[in-house]
């Protein structure tokens, strides 16, 4: 009996042994860094962008996590630097390549903030569309999703998320409405993807939006989006709209337009000239965005090093209806680590 | 420069593949499609549910030149950016990348699901050779 009890936990010793070979923590912890100079109202100025730290783990044969923590300047804290958390997601990989998704994500409603992510290196071009810097899309999403990808020939893609809405923090949702995304793509050729995607939201009066402003009004946002990407191996075009419904009881509702192109050519595997064009087009009476219609053109010129070394130089010029032109020539080198 | 550009290329072309993989997860026979598919992470699981991971020798071998060119149509350099960026987004895990063909066979014999590209017929008793378009190379 004495016998049989250690056998059987030399078995179970061994088990344990054996799935922590097969399945031994795999940890990678990677970063991005960008250093910029540009000149803006004929002043030349450098700065610092974003420190970007991303870990990866496979914890075992199904679970995986992903964390992404940045650092970067802000004038409001004594160090005049502030962490924050992008992304933390734990990955289930339940059948095939269906995945349950559980953290903060990178609310997957265009190409962009669900391809680049913090990793400047990556970018197209130095600064992200207009369309997120005029807070038009939620960039975060806290909760729980479903995702497929490349699925039969089509190489057909999905995600579902419900999550805490505009106005929550990580911790608490500020409302009983949660935020619902639903995306879909496909790939029907090597670097070809079109997408779609619809995300609502009910956000309560007294909500913080995006732009730090309590809102007014409850709103009941709806987006819909809209994407062409295309990078093969001599051009580049990638093509995003999005059409923003904010409906509330008192205003009616508001279309908002936001969109931009992008493309670029390869003279050389690593030297891609681009132009970027942007348009924030908002309608009369629209409250829950600053209601600022806005075009921009961008030029430059992007030099891969290597492939974790990106100089870019670019000129822009907008236009925006209350602040009139300006003009910016910007240079940056961004490296991964 | 031109010149040594161009005969890396032609190296690598001339470099004769082979696809082997663990004995448990991938198929006998796969066509060169279902191949790159894979070896560009576009697959989590083979058909018996073994998670799929790829093993590639370092792009700046000799076998791993020829796996860029011949499977992802890519230079070294863009080979790594692309995994960089699919591994950032967490659609996919990045490959592992080896030093030597032995390396490369003793993690392909010890982990279940595990694909590889080399140059030469592996012997290994837990390996196996994948016919590709009903030919052991390519």
């Amino acid at each position: 009996m004495k016998e049989l009890k250690s056998i059987t936990i030399l078995v179970i010793i061994n088990s344990f042994i054996g799935s922590s070979v097969l399945y031994s923590q795999n940890t990678q912890i990677k970063g991005f860094v960008d250093a910029l100079a540009g000149v803006q109202n004929d002043k030349l100025s450098f700065a610092l962008g974003e420190q970007d730290l991303f870990i990866t783990s496979e914890l075992s044969d199904r679970f995986s996590f992903l964390g992404e923590s940045v650092f970067r300047f802000t004038n409001t804290t004594p160090t005049k630097f502030s962490v924050s958390i992008e992304r933390v997601v734990i990955k289930y990989n339940f059948y095939g390549n269906h995945n349950l998704l559980v953290g903060k994500h990178h609310t997957p409603i265009n190409y962009w903030n669900d391809t680049y992510h913090h990793g400047r290196v990556l970018f197209p071009t130095i600064y992200r569309p207009l369309l997120f810097d005029a807070n038009i899309i939620p960039l975060h999403t806290t909760g729980i999703g479903l995702q497929g990808h490349n699925l039969g020939d089509l190489k057909f893609g999905y995600d579902f998320m419900i999550g805490n809405g505009i106005g929550s923090t990580d911790v608490l949702d500020n409302d009983a409405k949660k935020s619902i995304t639903a995306a879909i793509h496909i790939k029907p050729a090597e670097g070809l993807r079109f997408g779609i995607s619809w995300y609502n939201d009910g956000i309560a009066k007294g909500a913080v939006g995006h732009d730090g402003m309590p809102m007014q009004w409850a709103v009941d946002q709806n987006l819909f989006s809209g994407s062409i990407a295309y990078f093969g191996n001599k051009f580049e075009v990638l093509a995003e709209g999005t059409l923003a419904i904010n409906k509330t009881d008192t205003t009616g509702s508001q279309q908002t337009l936001a969109s931009y192109i992008y493309a670029g050519f390869k003279i050389h595997e690593k030297i891609v000239p681009y132009v970027r064009l942007d348009n924030l087009s908002f309608q009369e009476g629209e409250i829950f965005y600053n209601n600022n219609n806005t075009t921009s053109i961008v030029g430059g010129i992007r030099y891969n090093i290597n492939y974790v070394t990106t100089v870019k130089m670019e000129y822009q010029h907008q236009h925006a209806a209350k602040d009139g032109d300006s003009n910016r020539f910007s240079m940056q080198l961004a490296i991964g680590f | 420069m031109l010149l040594l550009f161009a005969g890396i290329i032609v190296k690598g072309q001339e470099t004769t593949l082979i696809a082997i993989s663990n004995k448990k997860g991938a198929p006998s026979i796969m066509k060169m499609t279902e191949l790159k598919s894979v070896l560009k992470g576009e697959k989590q699981r083979w058909n018996d549910g073994t998670k799929v991971s790829i093993v590639l020798m370092k792009t700046n071998t000799p076998v791993g030149e020829a796996t860029c060119q011949k499977i992802y149509n890519m230079s070294g350099d863009k080979v790594k950016r692309f995994w960089l960026g699919l591994s950032f987004s967490g659609k996919a895990d990045a490959p592992i990348f080896c030093n030597s063909i032995s390396e490369l066979e003793t993690i392909v014999a010890q982990t279940p699901g595990a694909i590889a590209i080399l140059d030469k017929i592996s012997i290994g008793t837990n390996t196996k050779t994948i016919v590709v378009d009903g030919k052991n190379s390519f």
